[in-house]
Parts: C-alpha cells; structure tokens; sequence
C-alpha cells in the first residue's frame, strides 16, 4: 500500500525534524543559542497573526475588525480569570455577534 | 495556563501531571473545531477514510496532514507528497532547538521518545512552563508536565479527527470557529512577551508572516519566524553592547 507508505515516511521524517536537537544531550554552539531564545515568540506570533487578521482567508474589515474585537475580548477575559476555555468562548460569543452587526450594517 | 500558577498563591503547589492535566482542555476545546473539520474533510477525500485518519496518530499535525491526504487524493507523486508534508512541518526543527536547552537533562529514552508528542499547542504549552522564572521545576517534572500535555493533546487528536471523519457530511457547514485556535495561540503567546526582544520577535515574525502568507506549503510561517528570530536576536545583541 503505497499510501500508507508514503505517510509513514513523512511520519518517520516528522519525527526526525521534531527529536533533531532534542535527542542529544550536548548544548548548542553559541550562535544557534544565541537565536532560541526568540523562537517561541516568533513562531507563536507567525502562526496567530494572520490567522487573527484574516480567520477566513482574506483581510478584509468586515473580517479583520470583528475578529481583532473577539481577540481583545478573549485576551481581557484570560487576564482577568486565567481560564483559556472561559477566554476562548467569550471572545467567540464577541466575535459571532460582531460578525452579525456587520452583515447588518453592510 | 502557567498563570493558574502563579494567581494561586496560598494553595499549596499542585504537581506536573495535575498542572498538565489541568492546562491541555483549554487547548483540546480550541483544537475541536479544528480537528473535527479536517477529519471530515480528510474522509470526503477519495483516499480511505481509515488511509486518511491513520495520518493522525503517525503525523499528528493537522496542516501536513491536510497537504499529505490532498495531495495524495489529487493524485500526485509520492515524492511530492513527502516533500511539500515535511517542508509544512519544518518548524519542528525550531521547536526542537528551542525546547533542547530544557530536555538535556531527560533520560536518554524520553528524550528519543519525548519528540514523538511534539506539535505547536505542546511546544506552545511547554515552552510556557519552561520559560517561568523557575525553569519549570526539576528535570523529572518537566518530563512529566510535557508528556501529560503531550499525550493528552494527542490522544485529544485521534479522537477529534476519527469524529469529524464520522460525522463527515452531518456536521453545518457554516460553523464560524475558525477563531477559536489562533485565539489559543495568541493567549499562549503574551506571557512569553517578557523582554523587549520578545517584543521585537513576536512583533517582526507576526507581520513578515502576514506579507508572506499567500506562499504556498506554509512558507509564510516559517519566513516569519525566522525574520523574528532574527529581530529578536539583534535587539538582545543591540542592547548587550
């Protein structure tokens, strides 16, 4: 089954990339060390963002907007609570509405 | 969240497996729309429902995944395939480098089969508790945090994936959740602002990811974290002279 395969390897290949510097036990040369520091911030920040500004696809104000306010809300309810599932469905029920105010202005 | 952590002063420190436990739903309720939409489109797919979803448990990322099972049905060559899944999942190695100062005082067999569990809310969620003022606690509970976060958000994946493929067909089609993980990942992101280099990063990262997010096979992500690795870098060399 050459489908099978063909995911298996990409598993194995996965999994190379994820256990690369972690299966090793010695620390990094000091150019790479000086850089780890940043990548937590940098990635989080590359996966969230344009998902933030265009969460169907496209930035557009109808969508941006809605979904900046949504954001807001649910980053406002964390500080306050410190429950990401109390954070995450506040700023959904915000971003619901604002996405029904704006079908309704449009 | 690690700031359950730190507001629960007075209460007497709750151990890695419970933290774990009690950090990864917040997170598994972020990825059910996710994981739900991509098992049934994964089972709409002319590639075998059962085919598709074993992508699950031996890739557990759901945007080589979808590449892996899209490209597979569309036809394409097997090297093809395995190419434009492994660039998608290239930041693995990131995440890898980024956790190794953290693990390289795990046993020599967690550290070959801790990696297995590694995808962006287990990065996301570790790093977190890794990057507190107290490294985390000793190299046995990062162990165990990480792989109470890993395997519950993996398991997490089978099970949400295998329901969105039996669904399949059942489920609206107009669910507005698209919000509900990038909204995980950006509250997962502010305690990690601690720095102005942090700042730098996440800021440079966020908009060079955006100009570049009509790349194909997730380029624009990793074009953005290494323009922020690269600014975060610089600010830290900029402030050290």
């Amino acid at each position: 089954m050459t489908e099978l395969a063909v995911l298996a390897v990409i598993g194995l290949g996965t999994y190379a990339m994820r256990a690369a510097f972690i299966v090793t036990a010695r620390a990094a040369p000091a150019g790479l060390a000086r850089l780890l520091p940043h990548v937590g911030p940098a990635v989080l920040a590359a996966i969230t963002l344009p998902a933030l500004l265009a969460p169907r696809g496209t930035i557009a104000l109808a969508e941006t907007l809605p979904a900046l306010l949504a954001a807001a809300t649910a980053v406002l309810l964390w500080r306050r609570d410190g429950r990401l599932p109390v954070a995450l469905f506040g700023g959904l029920g915000v971003w619901w509405l604002a996405g029904l105010a704006a079908v309704s202005l449009v | 969240m690690s700031r359950v952590a730190t507001t629960s002063t007075g209460t007497p420190a709750i151990g890695p497996v419970r933290q774990g436990c009690r950090d990864s739903p917040g997170v598994v309720v972020a990825y059910v729309p996710f994981g739900v939409a991509l098992g049934a489109t994964l089972a709409t797919t002319s590639v075998h429902p059962l085919l598709a979803w074993s992508s699950s448990p031996l890739l557990f990322g759901g945007a080589a995944q979808l590449l892996a099972v899209q490209l597979i049905d569309a036809g394409a060559g097997p090297a093809v395939v395995v190419l434009g899944a492994l660039v998608v999942n290239a930041r693995m190695l990131l995440y890898s480098a980024s956790l190794a100062p953290h693990t390289r005082d795990w046993p020599t067999r967690w550290r070959w089969a801790g990696p297995f569990l590694l995808a962006d809310p287990v990065y996301a969620l570790a790093l977190g508790r890794f990057s507190r003022p107290d490294g985390g606690g000793r190299a046995r509970d990062r162990l165990t945090y990480y792989l109470s976060v890993g395997l519950t958000l993996w398991v997490a994946w089978l099970l949400l994936t295998a329901a969105g493929a039996l669904l399949a067909g059942a489920l609206p089609a107009a669910l507005p959740l698209e919000l509900a993980a990038p909204q995980s990942f950006l509250l997962l992101l502010l305690p990690m602002l601690t720095s102005r280099p942090a700042y730098v990063a996440a800021a440079l990262g966020g908009t060079v990811a955006v100009i570049a997010s009509g790349l194909p096979l997730g380029l624009g992500l990793l074009i953005g974290a290494a323009a922020g690795v690269g600014a975060g870098a610089l600010t830290a060399g900029a402030r050290d002279d």
